[in-house]
């Protein structure tokens, strides 16, 4: 049997998956980044190829680096964007998805997919953290929470309390005041998500999509921003059937596949 | 490719605006004249006494000291020029020769005017209005500024020749400057091309920020060396691209672009070559000044211009140029708050691409691009679309 990799090394989470010749996932991981990316896709990769059973990626008939530190994958054949992936990856997984909002740990895009995988537009966010996983992680930290508690906080909110800074820094003293106030915690949360989904609205409007959407990276586990995003976009986000934070390596690992086999 | 001859020292000259060959000819009395716009025709700044200085502030990082005078509301480029201004970069200059075009240049000009910037007790500014048509009266109108604003003032304070035999003299310089960049730049149209969009930018860079005469010696042989010069056995690009835009004088911009794939053939953006190295033309009994008005409001390809069938001219001169260059797709930048670009590069973003069918990747990025990591994406993300586009396209043709 033939074996693919893909490797997507993100700034807060790095993914590996490997595929076989049939295009089945055998194996995947997620571990959290070091500093150092090349260390970080090494130690993702042996972990994947232990569960199949190979020494080395060597082994691997290609391999293909993804994320933001896709240049420092050791062994990689070649480096695909991120954005390329991640259209790769959903639709390999579904095929009906047309759109797609990914939140990564330092970035927000909006990418709409052809009928064969391919990007057909796609936006995406300036330098700042505004909406990203990093902001998450400051909101969070406001609120002495874990992620999955500040989503299920979210959830029970009633009412939704505007934040009105987009920065991070300012979000997160923004947040302090209004708990100093007394606001309610849930409705604060609530308001944060509708803050972050308003910027997805953004991307997704500018990358051109319509219909059939779905969230993919790290935040796309968090309920409570989908539910803001459907409040925003009107529209259903479809749930995926694979974990949507694997969808970048899933999709360089489907992009090492369809290569492989050509050269083969 | 074998390395160009002359290429470390252009990007050396390019490390500062007070640059080497600026300093010698100051030493030889020459005066420094310094200009922002293509509207400042550099041919009456390049007389024999005198000669232009286009602006950039190379290696500028956040322009603190400019955004307390300026606000952060506005151009980065122009604020970074007077962050380097009140850094003392530009205390050689002998004057600077203002346009009423940009907001935010005119408004940084107008900070030199007003504050004690500049430390040369001779140095002056003055302001040249320039229409937003392109009518006789336009002409006429922006003809007389340019007698008044610049010839007059350099011969009042520097008596400097104005006349039409110096002007003459002038415009043969700077016709064989633009015929040995544009002789260089053709190079960049052949199916394998012998010459990077970042040494084409490094080139053009150097000849509107240093004394022409000093750097025509470099050019005449770098179109010679070009004659003879070999394409590497395999590119290092998959799709070829057009940057069209606003200011960019960041030939690293250029190199960031090629290093994710896309070999930068046109260079349509401010501070470029297209438009900007076309030869002037004096007709029989015309007088030189009028020529040189004439060239620059025609040829000029800036957004500040409104008329209709103008904006769409714009549009039909990318993608001829497209064409003309074989670009696969369209970069097209703007720099934050840039006022004119802004409008243009969202037009041109949904235009090119629906009326060309010209791929195309709208970027608004900063003068200094310290965000390579995204910028990088973005145009990875766009060059693997457009090559999959260029396969796809290949591959029905084939099956026909």
């Amino acid at each position: 049997m033939k074996y693919f990799g893909g490797c997507d090394v993100g700034s807060t989470y790095t993914k590996a998956v490997i595929l076989d010749e049939n295009g089945k996932i055998v194996a995947d991981t997620t571990i959290k980044s070091k500093i150092n990316s090349a260390e970080s896709a090494k130690i993702a990769m042996e972990e994947v190829l232990t569960k199949v059973g190979l020494k080395s990626s060597e082994e691997l008939e290609y391999l293909i680096g993804t994320g933001y530190g896709r240049n420092k994958v050791p062994f990689a054949d070649e480096n695909i964007s991120e954005i390329s992936c991640h259209a790769m990856g959903v639709h390999v997984t579904d095929p009906s998805v047309k759109a797609i909002i990914d939140i990564g740990g330092q970035d927000v895009k909006g990418i709409s997919v052809d009928t064969d995988g391919t990007v057909k537009n796609f936006a995406m966010n300036d330098k700042c953290a505004a909406g990203t996983g990093r902001f998450y992680e400051a909101m969070a930290r406001s609120f002495e929470m874990s992620l999955p508690e500040f989503s299920k906080l979210s959830l029970s909110a009633k009412n939704v309390i505007p934040i009105t800074a987009q920065c991070t820094v300012f979000a997160e003293s923004e947040v302090i005041t209004l708990v100093g106030e007394g606001k309610p915690m849930n409705e604060i949360a609530a308001g944060i998500q509708m803050a972050v989904a308003k910027r997805c609205f953004v991307m997704a409007k500018k990358a051109g999509a319509t219909d059939s959407i779905t969230l993919t990276g790290g935040c796309a586990k968090n309920d409570g921003l989908k539910q803001a995003i459907e409040h925003v976009l009107k529209l259903k986000v479809i749930d995926l059937s694979i974990d949507p934070q694997l969808m970048g390596a899933l999709g360089a690992a489907e992009f090492a596949r369809q290569k492989g086999l050509a050269q083969a | 490719m074998k390395d160009l001859k002359h290429l470390i020292e252009m990007e050396d000259l390019l490390q500062q605006a007070h640059n080497k060959l600026v300093k010698e000819a100051r030493e030889e009395g020459r005066k420094a004249i310094g200009y922002t716009c293509y509207f400042m025709p550099e041919v009456l700044l390049d007389l024999e006494g005198c000669f232009g200085v286009r602006l950039r502030a190379p290696n500028c990082t956040t322009p603190v000291m400019a955004t307390y005078y300026m606000s952060g509301r506005t151009c980065h480029f122009g604020r970074s020029l007077m962050e380097r201004a009140l850094e003392g970069g530009y205390n050689f200059l002998d004057a600077q020769m203002a346009t009423e075009t940009c907001t935010v240049t005119c408004r940084f000009q107008e900070h030199l005017q007003r504050m004690d910037i500049i430390q040369n007790p001779d140095f002056f500014v003055e302001f040249t209005d320039v229409p937003f048509k392109k009518t006789e009266n336009s002409v006429e109108h922006y003809r007389k500024q340019l007698q008044a604003h610049v010839l007059d003032s350099l011969h009042e304070k520097y008596g400097i020749d104005t006349s039409d035999e110096a002007l003459l003299k002038a415009i043969e310089q700077h016709n064989e400057v633009c015929r040995l960049v544009s002789e260089i730049g053709s190079y960049r149209k052949l199916d394998v091309p012998t010459i990077t969009g970042y040494e084409f930018a490094v080139i053009q860079l150097t000849t509107i920020t240093c004394p022409k005469d000093k750097i025509l010696p470099m050019l005449r042989e770098t179109a010679e060396e070009m004659k003879t010069r070999k394409p590497d056995l395999k590119p290092t690009w998959k799709v070829k691209v057009c940057v069209a835009g606003a200011e960019n004088d960041d030939p690293d911009f250029i190199k960031l672009i090629e290093s994710c794939g896309a070999l930068v053939v046109a260079d349509r953006y401010c501070y470029g070559s297209l438009p900007g190295r076309e030869e002037i033309v004096v007709q029989e009994g015309q007088s030189p000044l009028d020529a040189i008005a004439r060239h620059y409001l025609n040829t000029s390809c800036c957004p500040r211009f409104m008329p209709q069938d103008i904006m769409r001219g714009r549009k039909q001169y990318i993608a001829d140029l497209c064409k003309e260059y074989n670009a696969d797709g369209l970069i097209i930048e703007s720099n934050k708050f840039c006022e004119y670009w802004s409008y243009e590069r969202t037009i041109d973003a949904l235009v090119i691409p629906r009326d060309y069918d010209i791929p195309t990747c709208s970027i608004e990025k900063e003068y200094i691009n310290s965000a390579s990591g995204q910028l990088r994406t973005r145009f990875q993300a766009f060059v693997e679309s457009v090559e999959l586009k260029k396969l796809h396209s290949r591959k029905g043709a084939d099956d026909v």
